[in-house]
This record gives structure tokens, C-alpha cells and sequence, in this order.
């Protein structure tokens, strides 16, 4: 069984006229890694927003771990770290991650153990209680994913999780997800960061435009930049 | 379920407890609000002829005895302070330069009805004290032409003022302390649409919904504490109103004769405030727009509604139109209890009305708030 199968999905956004996504197809297997790669405007966020139920009116399917999507309890398997920092700034790491954590369904006591457990893996212990807003890019990134892996999710989506981020964290980051990974959690990581995609992933999905343009092992691609040129014609990090 | 809803609460309350600008916003502004205009309006709701003394020039043309007998009495009144005309000081440089607010002059042979008593008012003066000091100087002189006694002891066995037993006239007080409050929680409409607006553009609303959370329940979390701060404006406002004004204005301030129905007018009051901002949370499309929309809006309701502008005074189209602002309502139930010592039978119609108000407003949230 796959840990997340996207069969088919199209999906346009009120007033655009052409699809966010077209017939898109990705899976990714159970304790693997994909990457999901494409410039702007590929369905990449788009892609992530309907696999957590934060949009409908799609065509085509989505499955998480054999649950056909929208699923209450299957979004409570997934671990989700969105593009933007999705915290809330006058509260302190721990209340971010306590409020997170009551609504994933933890118990309080659940909530402090793992809070301690992600603020360690992330390296943001020392700061638990100070404020998100007195934080760093960096730091703020890095609770973004603790919060996505508070309540011990089996599929994680990531999606660009070092962008704007100093060398330093990213490489935090990087190190993090490959410790994951090591644990058999699934990850699908949406990036610009080709070198550390190619290094970490065993997969990829290549789309553009909103259309699958390659998916397949990491193996067969090569430069990935290269790739996606001869592929589409445009490269990967047009706008 | 309940652990959810208090979570949900407890991070509201935490947001709303460090944002200081909202508790400038929603506390301090209309406790400074009730404390300087309750000030300023002293002399409008209490007796004003007590409250003010009114600046007269009284100049005597002519040495006849009821020429003088008129001044000494014009001059003996309570709400006058008679003033000399300096030297070289004409009417219009008297009044230019705040001098005198009238001047009253009494021809010789006044009496006799062939030259008047004249009252040359400043024009900026409040027309209740023009009207005030009128009747004051036509009395006395009615007194004085016919040789009678104080029409005012006249007067007194025929007309008797009254209000109802053991109860004083109505303070400004019991006037400003209602509707500054209602004003300051239609307020409650900034932070609240501020707050979903902002969470909607940073993406904490929309990683709410990647939880099993139903939304209705989030929408419940995000509301709730906003109705339980407008309940503790209500306390505080209440407060400073009952118990600190009072002993530094000097002025009483009487809850009336059946005090608890001010707490169905409050709890149905917080509603319709709390249902104003989640419609202007829902219909915003920016946290500037919503800031915009609901302090215009919630200005206008107080300006329609008789919490800027007396009710009773605004002209009739104005009466009318006052009922399309929920704060009309609020402050109608409010002064029923204060002042009118109303059953609750006449308070229900009114809270009637704002429920419909809360119920359509959050109807239209709620229905907006899908595509969120």
C-alpha cells in the first residue's frame, strides 16, 4: 500500500481559466521519500492543499494510506509544514506547539512529552518559551516542521521547508529529514533545492503547468535541470 | 469536543491578552471615554441654570424705581453673574471677547408697555439657557409691572414637578455610561475580524483545517471569547460608571429599580456585537479593509443610534432612521432599566430585535465563511 496515491486530479481555481492541476498523478511509497519538483505555478502547493482537505471541488482521486480523501481521521496520519511560517507570533514555541497538539488529539501529557521530543529535534529547546516573533527565519522555520511532526505523523508533506532560511538551519533541516526518513516515515518534499531533492530522495515528480511531466526513480534523471529543460523546454527555476 | 472548544479559547484569550492595542481599544478607550465626556456633558443633562452661571451686562436707563427694583431682582438671580461693561467695550466687542453672554437693558417706563425690556443674546450661547435666561427676565418683569409676588411661589401651588418616589433626576451618568459601553463593544468587531483575517493571510486559519477540526467548531472558538470580553467590557464599564465616577464627579448613579435586567440586555447586546464582527470578519477581504469597515460602521451605528447625538433630540427622519442601528436598540433597553424603571415586558421587544440582528448576522458569517 502506498502511503499516498494522487490518481488523476484536476482542479482549477474560481476565475482562472486554465487548470491548477491536470490529470496529476504521483504516489509515494511507504517509508519513501519523493520529491516533487516544478517551477512556479506547477500545482505544487496546490497539490499539498488538496491532499490535506484544505480544498474540494477536484476531480480524480486521493488516497492516504488506502483512506480515499477527504478523510477526518487520515489528515490525523498526515504531518503537514506549509510554505508560509504558520505559527502563531505572540505565543511561545511550546503554546504554538500545545495548541497544535490539542488539535491533533493529543493529551496533555502526550503534548509535553513530544513537545520535548520535536523542540529537541528541531534545536529549539532553549526557546520554547520565548515568543515566535522574537525568532529567527530559521528558527521559526524549524517550528514549523516541529509543529507538522508533533502528533507523530506517518506521511510527512513538506512543502519548500528551507526557503528563506540561513545555510546553517537548512542543513538542520536536511539532517532531520534524513533521521525521519531512517525511522520509515514517509516524506514528500516539495523544494527548490535540487542538489539536497536528488541527494535524499529515492523518487521524483516532475510537473509543470500543472501537468506531470516525469515521475520515476531519482536514478533515471541525471542533472535535474538539464532534465526538466529537455522535458519542457523552460527551466526549473522560471517563475 | 470540550478540550478542543477550550484550547481553542485559551489561544484566543492568550492572543487577545498580549495584543496591547487591542486592550487600549477594547478597555481603556471607553473607560477614558465615559470618564471625559461624562465631564464635558455635565452642565447639558444636570441643571444647567445650577451648574452655570450665565455673564449679564444689566444697564438701567432711567432712575425710576421699578427700573431698579427689575435690576436688583434680574441681578439677584441664581443663574445670573452680573458683569460691568468695561469702558469702550460696544455689544458685539462685549460678547467677541467673552465677556458677557447677555445684556439685558431696562428703558425708563418700561411699565407702561410703550419701550420694552430688551435681551441681546452672544450668538453662540446655548439655546437652552437663552430660552432659560428669556423666561427668567419676561417673569420678573411681569412681577415688577404688577406689584405680585414671585411667580414662581404663584406657579408652585398650581404645577408641581415630579419624578417617581425616592428617586433623583437621571445623571449624565446614567446617560453616557450605557452608551459609551454598547459603543466600545461593537468595537469588539476590529480585533475580532482583525484577528481571523490576519490568521487567514498567515496561514494558521487554513492549517487549522488540515486537523480533524470541524470548522463550525473553530468558528465557535473564535467567537466565543470575543462574546466573553464584551460581557467583562460590559463589567468594567459598569464599574467605573457605578462606583469610581460617581465619587469623583459627584454625581449619583442609580441602577434603577430592577437591576438584573441589565444582564439580559448585556448577554443579547454582546451577541449582536460579536455577530457584527464575525459578518465584518467574513465580508473583509484584508485586515485593512476590516479595520476600515468596522470602525466606520460601528461609528455610524453609534451616530444613528443616539449614543453620540441625544435620541431625543434628533429631528424626526433622524428618530426614524436611528432604528436601523442595533446600538438604538441596546441603548433604548439599557435607559429603560436605568431611567424609565421598565418591566422587563417592555425590554423584550427590544431584545427581540437585536437577536434578529445577531441571528442574520451570523447566518451571512457563517455562510461566507465555507469558501474560507
Amino acid at each position: 500500500m502506498n502511503a499516498l496515491s494522487v490518481s488523476s486530479v484536476t482542479f482549477s481555481y474560481d476565475g482562472a481559466s486554465g487548470y491548477a492541476l491536470d490529470h496529476f498523478s504521483l504516489s509515494v511509497a511507504k517509508g519513501r521519500m519523493h520529491a516533487l519538483l516544478g517551477p512556479n505555478g506547477a500545482g505544487k502547493s496546490t497539490l499539498m492543499k488538496i491532499v490535506t482537505g484544505q480544498m474540494r471541488g477536484y476531480s480524480g482521486d486521493v488516497l492516504v494510506f488506502g483512506r480515499k480523501m477527504p478523510d477526518r481521521p487520515a489528515l490525523l496520519s498526515i504531518g503537514y509544514a506549509p510554505q508560509p511560517i504558520s505559527l502563531y507570533p505572540a505565543l511561545s514555541a511550546y503554546e504554538n506547539l500545545r495548541f497544535f497538539g490539542a488539535m491533533a488529539g493529543l493529551s496533555g501529557i502526550q503534548i509535553r512529552d513530544r513537545a520535548e521530543n520535536v523542540l529537541s529535534l528541531t534545536g529549539l529547546v532553549d526557546y520554547a518559551r520565548q515568543k515566535v516573533s522574537t525568532y529567527s527565519g530559521g528558527m521559526q522555520r524549524r517550528l514549523n516542521l516541529a509543529v507538522a511532526l508533533l502528533h507523530t505523523p506517518k506521511l510527512l508533506l513538506l512543502d519548500e521547508p528551507t526557503v528563506g532560511v540561513d545555510p546553517q538551519s537548512r542543513n538542520h533541516i536536511y539532517d532531520m529529514l534524513a533521521s525521519l526518513h531512517a525511522e520509515g516515515i514517509s516524506i514528500l518534499l516539495c523544494t527548490h533545492m535540487m542538489e539536497e531533492a536528488q541527494r535524499l530522495c529515492g523518487s521524483v515528480t516532475l510537473a509543470d503547468r500543472g501537468r506531470v511531466v516525469f515521475d520515476g526513480p531519482m536514478s533515471e534523471v541525471g542533472d535535474l535541470e538539464q532534465f526538466f529543460l529537455e522535458k519542457t523546454g523552460r527551466g526549473l527555476r522560471d517563475a | 469536543m470540550p478540550r478542543l472548544v477550550l484550547e481553542l479559547f485559551r489561544k484566543e484569550l492568550l492572543l487577545v491578552a498580549r495584543d496591547r492595542q487591542t486592550l487600549l481599544l477594547l478597555f481603556v478607550m471607553p473607560v477614558a471615554l465615559i470618564f471625559f465626556l461624562s465631564l464635558a456633558l455635565k452642565g447639558v443633562y444636570v441643571d444647567k441654570i445650577i451648574g452655570q452661571k450665565v455673564a449679564v451686562v444689566i444697564e438701567q436707563e432711567g432712575t425710576s424705581p421699578k427700573v431698579a427694583k427689575l435690576a436688583m431682582r434680574i441681578a439677584s438671580s441664581s443663574m445670573i453673574r452680573r458683569v460691568e461693561r468695561p469702558d469702550g467695550f460696544d455689544n458685539h466687542r462685549l460678547f467677541e471677547a467673552g465677556r458677557a453672554q447677555a445684556i439685558v437693558r431696562i428703558p425708563d417706563g418700561f411699565e407702561q408697555g410703550g419701550r420694552p425690556v430688551e435681551v441681546q443674546f452672544d450668538p453662540v450661547l446655548d439655546a437652552g439657557y437663552r430660552i432659560a435666561l428669556k423666561s427668567l427676565v419676561s417673569g420678573l418683569t411681569l412681577e415688577v409691572v404688577m406689584d405680585a409676588d414671585p411667580l414662581e411661589t404663584i406657579a408652585a401651588a398650581f404645577v408641581v414637578e415630579k419624578t417617581r418616589p425616592n428617586r433623583s433626576f437621571p445623571s449624565p451618568l446614567q446617560q453616557s455610561v450605557p452608551g459609551w459601553t454598547i459603543f466600545a463593544m461593537f468595537f469588539i468587531a476590529i480585533p475580532l475580524s482583525l484577528g481571523f483575517l490576519r490568521e487567514k493571510s498567515d496561514g494558521t486559519l487554513q492549517r487549522l483545517f488540515t486537523y480533524p477540526v470541524k470548522p463550525s467548531l473553530v468558528a465557535v472558538g473564535k467567537v466565543i471569547p470575543y462574546y466573553l470580553i464584551n460581557n467583562v467590557q460590559f463589567a468594567l464599564m459598569f464599574f467605573v460608571g457605578v462606583w469610581i465616577m460617581p465619587a469623583i464627579l459627584g454625581l449619583p448613579f442609580d441602577l434603577g429599580g430592577h437591576p438584573w435586567h441589565l444582564i439580559p440586555i448585556t448577554l443579547v447586546t454582546a451577541a449582536a456585537a460579536t455577530g457584527f464582527g464575525a459578518l465584518i470578519a467574513t465580508c473583509a477581504r484584508s485586515a485593512e479593509q476590516a479595520a476600515t469597515l468596522a470602525a466606520t460602521l460601528s461609528v455610524l451605528a453609534g451616530v444613528f443610534g443616539g449614543i453620540m447625538v441625544p435620541h431625543i433630540v434628533m429631528p424626526a427622519l433622524m428618530k426614524k432612521l436611528a432604528m436601523i442601528s442595533p446600538m438604538y436598540w441596546a441603548h433604548q433597553a439599557y435607559l429603560d432599566v436605568l431611567l424609565r424603571e421598565a418591566s422587563l415586558a417592555v425590554i423584550v421587544p427590544k431584545l427581540i430585535v437585536l437577536t434578529v440582528f445577531a441571528l442574520i448576522c451570523f447566518y451571512i458569517a457563517g455562510r461566507r465563511v465555507q469558501w474560507i
